[in-house]
C-alpha cells in the first residue's frame, strides 16, 4: 500500500523539567502558572536555585524581598542564591 | 520581620488576600479535608478566609488525651510569605496555662510563628505542618518543653505537673469545651466533631476520672503559672455523665450560646469573599 500525504499539522507539547511537580511557595503546579499569572509560559518562568530548589519566579522573589537578612531557600533554609547555568 | 503582636482575634490587618494567599490558603485546607492527621481538625470561617478555626484533640498516653484544644488562626495578606497568627481559645478565660509554650493568654511559642528563637517561618510551611508543630508540644511530658528545664527543678515535678495538666483537660478542654463555658464561638461542624470524638473518649475520661479520685481535695501546683487549683475528679465525673446523657440523647448542643465573635466582625470582608470560602467546601 502506498501513502501519500498530502498535508500535515504539526502539534506540539512543552512542559518545565522541574524536579517537583508543585511550587513549595504558592503550591500551584509548575505546568501552571503563580495564583498572580493568568497564562503558563515565559511570562512566569521557572527559577532554580544552587540547592536544586525550584520555584515560580514570582513566589520566590516575593520571598526573597521579604527577607532583609539571611535569604534561605524555603526549602532546604541553604542560602539562596540563583542558578544561572 | 518584626511581628505586630501575636494575636489573630486583635490583629489590625486589614485589605485583602493576595491571589497567592487566597489559592494557597484553599489548598492548604483541601490537603487536610482530603488526607486529615489524626485529632487535628479544621474549617474556614464562613465570613472571612483570612480565618481558620481548628481543634486539636489530645493525643492518647499524653496527659492531653481526648481534650479538646480549639485555636483561631488568622492569615496575612501575604500569606505564606508570612505565618498565621495563632491563639488557643481554651484557656478557662486566660486563667489555666496549658503548656510551658502555650500561655493562659493563648499566645503559642513557636519558631515558625516568630514568637520564640529558633527556625523561623519558612513558605514551605503549611497549615497542617504548622498545626503538627502545635499538636507536638501536647506531648507526654511536657514539662521538658520549657527552655533550660533538662532536669526537673524538684524529682516528681514532671509527674505532678502532669497531673495538673490531666486535671485541666479534663476540667476545661473536656466538660469546660462541651458545656461552652466560655462562651466560644465554635464553628458547627467542628462543634459536630467534638460530640463524636467526646463518646469515643468517654471510658477513658471515666478511667482517669475514677484512677485519680484519690487525689481530691489536695491542690496542684502549676510551676509555670501562679494559679492553684484543687483537684476535684468527683465534681469532674458527674458532668461528664451529664454531657454524655445530653450528646446521647442528642439534646447536645452548647449548654451556653456564644456571647460574642471570636474576631472583630469590622475585619470580616465582603460577601464575595465569602462564596471564595464557601466553594472550599466543595
Amino acid at each position: 500500500m502506498k501513502v501519500t500525504i498530502k498535508n500535515w499539522v504539526g502539534v506540539a507539547t512543552w512542559r518545565w523539567v522541574a524536579n517537583d511537580d508543585n511550587c513549595g511557595i504558592c503550591r500551584m503546579p509548575f505546568d501552571g502558572c503563580c495564583p498572580d499569572c493568568k497564562l503558563p509560559g515565559d511570562d512566569c518562568p521557572l527559577v532554580w536555585g544552587q540547592c536544586s530548589h525550584c520555584f515560580h519566579m514570582h513566589c520566590i522573589v516575593k520571598w526573597l524581598q521579604s527577607q532583609q537578612v539571611n535569604q534561605q531557600c524555603p526549602m532546604c533554609r541553604q542560602e539562596w542564591k540563583f542558578n544561572n547555568k | 520581620m518584626p511581628r505586630s503582636g501575636w494575636d489573630p482575634t486583635e490583629d489590625s490587618e486589614q485589605g485583602t488576600l493576595t491571589a497567592t494567599a487566597s489559592s494557597r490558603i484553599k489548598r492548604d485546607l483541601m490537603t487536610i479535608f482530603t488526607d486529615p492527621p489524626p485529632g487535628l481538625f479544621v474549617v474556614g470561617d464562613e465570613l472571612n478566609l483570612k480565618i481558620i478555626h481548628a481543634i486539636i484533640v489530645g493525643v492518647m498516653d499524653t496527659p492531653y488525651e481526648g481534650g479538646f484544644f480549639y485555636f483561631v488562626l488568622k492569615c496575612p495578606n501575604d500569606y505564606p510569605i508570612r505565618p498565621p497568627k495563632v491563639k488557643l481559645m481554651t484557656t478557662d478565660a486566660g486563667n489555666v496555662r496549658f503548656n510551658p509554650n502555650i500561655y493562659s493568654s493563648g499566645k503559642v511559642c513557636l519558631s515558625i510563628l516568630g514568637t520564640w528563637n529558633g527556625p523561623a517561618w519558612s513558605p514551605a510551611q503549611q497549615l497542617s505542618s504548622l498545626l503538627l508543630s502545635i499538636q507536638s508540644l501536647l506531648n507526654e511530658k511536657p514539662y521538658f518543653n520549657e527552655p533550660g528545664l533538662v532536669q526537673e527543678q524538684i524529682p516528681g515535678d514532671s509527674k505532678r505537673y502532669n497531673e495538673f495538666i490531666q486535671h485541666e483537660t479534663l476540667r476545661v478542654s473536656v466538660c469546660g469545651m462541651m458545656e461552652n463555658q466560655c462562651r466560644l464561638s465554635i464553628p458547627e461542624q467542628l462543634k459536630d466533631i467534638m460530640g463524636k470524638t467526646f463518646l469515643e473518649f468517654y471510658d477513658q475520661y471515666v478511667e482517669i476520672a475514677k484512677n485519680n479520685m484519690h487525689l481530691d481535695g489536695t491542690e496542684m501546683i502549676d510551676p509555670f503559672n501562679k494559679g492553684r487549683h484543687l483537684c476535684h475528679y468527683k465534681n469532674l465525673l458527674l458532668r461528664l455523665e451529664k454531657i454524655r446523657a445530653k450528646v446521647m440523647g442528642k439534646t447536645w448542643n452548647f449548654f451556653k450560646e456564644p456571647s460574642c465573635t471570636n474576631v472583630d466582625l469590622k475585619e470580616r470582608q465582603t460577601n464575595e469573599e465569602a462564596k471564595c470560602s464557601s466553594t472550599i467546601a466543595s
